[in-house]
């Protein structure tokens, strides 16, 4: 406790409020046991691969393919989702319709649906005997067993990422920035363009950072619809649960380690954007 | 004169229809449909079959299991959630900014990797496996285990709910308690939680629904035993890999009714306390 | 010698009778006040001047142009917010281009051309030099000067003005209401400002309009209203 004190040690040493020590204690004490040493633990245990046994372990073909399909999937959904994501938000934002409390609500359904329940009902849904499936095999295009399969999902879990950043920057605004565009001589065009989209943009891509982080993340919802055939449609973290099956912790621990230093850079580069849109305030 | 123009601000009805149907299509298509048929495959069978899934007495172990491991866990983040919340706010200290990155931590990393690191810690070849064993504690594949890795997944929820609403609302009138004479406790009771209650009922209501809900994380440290260590969203799975499919889309849909009225509360408090929820104000 | 003629320009916002029937007429290089208390409908004239709501009935005429068919973006008038409108994602010096570089290609100016208007015009709120900074590290009376200059580099056939001083306190309202002065005898554009407060229309006006329930109550030099106010109401606001 000593050791932590020194280290937060209060700007003033004096306080008027009670329950400095205890609450910054219990906090220091709950996330250092339940969260940094585990961690420390995955961190850790690739090291007794040395580095070239590290190397090996995660430069093997199937899980080069399983890294690049959870990150090239996610990176793809993330983008759709951004556009979507814009498109929803600003027809939350500045349209009037009925049902549009109903639909705001709508959104947050990946939030809400356990990742198990959206994985076996995407998964039902684009079977080549599903809904959509048998709509789309008609045309000779596969999704569910497919890496297709893998974008929808991450599409899915995504989305309310995308919309949730953008609409409150959307709604705080205004008009009165694009009627001064206008009263400037700028085409509607000019003013998405050219003042919408820039002023938008920290929010854009922190909404795409997020879905990207998520979707790279994701288990539940895709391995139903993925088919999970190795160097295909395999994403990372199922080859982290199979590694641990078959006992491999050191190879389970070195995908995991690649994993999360990705989230380490993701989360850099999210509280980068947040500078900068702090200072564009 | 009539209205000849638009004004410059709004769209044409064309524009209007255009982006109003791809909004409502890709709803729809994507977050609708699947929800419909979880409920459809759900009753497939009629009502019988739903119901002789949701008695047997495997998903009412699941069901006794995940209310166990929620129990547990969603108080303990409650806690904490006030605990870091309250040193966060109402003191200053160096190093803060850096806590409340390492809090939002758990978000960012993949569930399984959350379950991963607690394998690492207590399985056979972990830290601590050799010497649990020797003990005979089970934490991997049992309740503790279960609950480890929901209070890592669910670990933020309540308080990044709470820092930045209690920031925000400053320590003005905690100070002014102090000087009537309150002691910690009952400024605590009579102050701050008058005042945070609804941001902290917000933070708890989405803290359980993962919780609930968690499937990655707690995959990887349950074992997967049938009617001991399966969780509802397990047993969805296993139920599913076993052709049972009735079975398992009954058992989804119970946790998707789980997680409409989440939303439904979720909602509510937005449209109602919008002013007092932390998540309202965030950009 | 009318240059600016409002003829019975009438607007409701639902049932709400934001205008009923206001008619002024103002000369070239005039400079008009719209003075009112709030829900007068002063502002929302403005706005129909400006091109950004529309007027149920009644008709502008500027100089030979039939104003109320025009859009917004082809009337080139200058549009001053009371929060400013800055695109923060802007320098200064593009605030006051942008106008410039929205036009198409053949009335665009050149790049050299650009950039020695921006100059000339910071020198005109006298802001000199201040081209790369960003709006947010500006001061709100330096933000509203920058507004000022990027409404006047296109050149506006009408500069409009919608409580731009409202958001700054009284000594740099004082400050810039006598450069608002300046630059309008500088540049000589007919000038529509928008005020609540009395003093300032009266200080910096030729003409004021004193508004009421959409309607103008009386109209005329900044001497002749003071002197015989028309109705119980307008010697009422006056003095309150």
């Amino acid at each position: 406790m000593s050791a932590i004190g020194l280290k937060f040690a209060p700007l003033q040493s004096r306080h008027v409020l009670p329950g400095f020590k205890l609450s910054l204690g219990f906090t220091l004490f709950y996330l250092t046991s339940l969260v940094l040493i585990p961690l420390l633990a995955l961190v850790l245990r690739p090291a007794s691969l040395g580095l070239e046994g590290f190397w090996d372990a995660i430069s093997t073909p199937r899980v080069l393919a399983s890294l690049r399909l959870s990150f090239g999937m996610a990176l793809a959904a993330a983008i759709i989702d951004s556009i979507f994501g814009f498109i929803i938000a600003w027809v939350l934002v500045r349209y009037r319709f009925p049902g549009k409390r109903l639909l705001d609500a709508v959104i947050d359904l990946p939030f809400a649906l356990p990742t198990a329940v959206a994985g076996i009902a995407l998964s039902t849904l684009y079977a080549p005997n599903g809904w959509i499936g048998s709509l789309l095999i008609g045309y000779g295009i596969k999704i569910a067993y497919t890496p297709w399969g893998v974008l929808v999902a991450m599409i899915f879990i995504g989305l309310p990422f995308t919309v949730r950043t953008v609409q409150p920057v959307l709604s705080e605004l205004g008009l009165e920035i694009e009627e001064a565009a206008a009263t400037l001589g700028a085409t509607r065009l000019q003013t998405i363009s050219r003042v919408v989209l820039p002023m938008l943009m920290p929010a854009i891509l922190t909404g795409a950072a997020m879905a990207f982080a998520r979707g790279a993340g994701e288990y539940g919802s895709i391995i139903f619809i993925a088919g999970n055939i190795p160097a295909v449609s395999e994403i990372a973290p199922l080859l982290i649960v199979t590694k641990l099956e078959q006992y491999d912790y050191a190879g389970a621990a070195a995908i995991g380690v690649v994993m999360l230093a990705a989230s380490f850079v993701m989360l850099l580069a999210l509280n980068g954007l947040q500078s900068w849109a702090a200072k564009r305030r | 004169m009539t209205a000849k123009f638009r004004k410059p601000t709004e769209d044409p009805i064309w524009l209007k229809a255009l982006l109003g149907g791809l909004a409502f299509g890709f709803i729809a298509v994507l977050l609708l449909l699947p929800l419909v048929l979880v409920f459809k495959e759900a009753l497939a069978h009629g009502l019988s079959a739903f119901w002789a899934t949701m008695t047997e007495p495997d998903t009412l172990a699941a069901v006794r299991l995940s209310l166990t491991a929620a129990a547990i866990a969603v108080p303990l983040n409650t806690v904490f959630g006030i605990s870091a919340a309250w040193a966060i706010a109402k003191f200053d200290f160096k190093g803060k900014t850096f806590l409340v990155t390492l809090i939002d931590l758990p978000f960012s990393v993949s569930p399984v990797v959350s379950g991963l690191i607690y394998v690492l810690v207590f399985g056979a070849q972990g830290w601590f496996g050799a010497s649990l064993a020797d003990h005979n504690v089970r934490i991997l594949f049992a309740l503790p285990g279960i609950v480890l890795a929901t209070i890592f997944v669910t670990f933020p929820f309540v308080a990044r709910e709470l820092i930045p609403l209690m920031v925000d609302q400053g320590r003005d009138e905690e100070e002014a308690a102090a000087t009537l004479g309150a002691t910690g406790f009952q400024t605590f009771l009579r102050v701050t939680l008058p005042n945070i209650k609804w941001g902290l009922l917000y933070g708890i209501l989405l803290c359980n629904a993962r919780a609930l809900g968690e499937f990655g994380a707690v995959s990887v440290v349950s074992g997967h035993i049938r009617g001991v260590t399966n969780t509802m969203p397990l047993h969805v799975e296993l139920l599913y890999n076993n052709y049972d499919y009735v079975g398992a889309f009954a058992v989804a849909a119970l946790l998707a009714m789980l997680g409409l009225v989440t939303l439904v509360l979720k909602s509510l408090l937005e449209w109602r306390y919008a002013g007092e929820l932390a998540a309202m104000h965030r950009h | 010698m009318s240059f600016l003629t409002v003829d019975s320009v009438a607007k409701k916002f639902g049932r709400f009778p934001a205008l009923n029937g206001a008619s002024f007429i103002a000369p070239q290089g005039g400079f008009v006040s719209l003075l009112g208390p709030s829900g007068s409908g002063k502002t929302t004239l403005l706005r129909i001047l400006g091109g950004l709501e529309f007027a149920d009935s009644g008709s502008v005429r500027f100089a030979d142009l039939n104003w109320l068919d025009m859009p917004a973006r082809t009337r080139n008038a200058g549009f001053v917010f009371q929060q400013y409108a800055l695109f923060k994602h802007m320098t200064v010096a593009d605030n006051i281009a942008f106008g410039l570089r929205v036009r198409p290609r053949h009335t665009r100016p050149s790049k050299a051309a650009i950039t020695s208007r921006v100059k000339e015009l910071l020198d005109l709120v006298q802001l000199p030099g201040l081209e790369g900074r960003y709006p947010s590290q500006l001061s709100g009376g330096q933000r509203q000067r920058v507004a000022v200059a990027r409404a006047l580099a296109i050149e506006p056939r009408m500069l409009l003005l919608d409580e731009p001083f409202g958001a700054l306190d009284a000594k740099v309202r004082k400050e810039l209401r006598a450069d608002l002065r300046r630059i309008h005898d500088h540049t000589g554009v007919t000038t529509v400002f928008v005020t609540h407060d009395q003093e300032e229309a009266f200080a910096v006006a030729d003409l004021v309009a004193v508004m009421r329930d959409g309607r103008i109550e009386q109209y005329g030099a900044p001497a002749d209203v003071r002197r015989n106010p028309k109705t119980a109401f307008v010697s009422e606001f006056l003095t309150a």
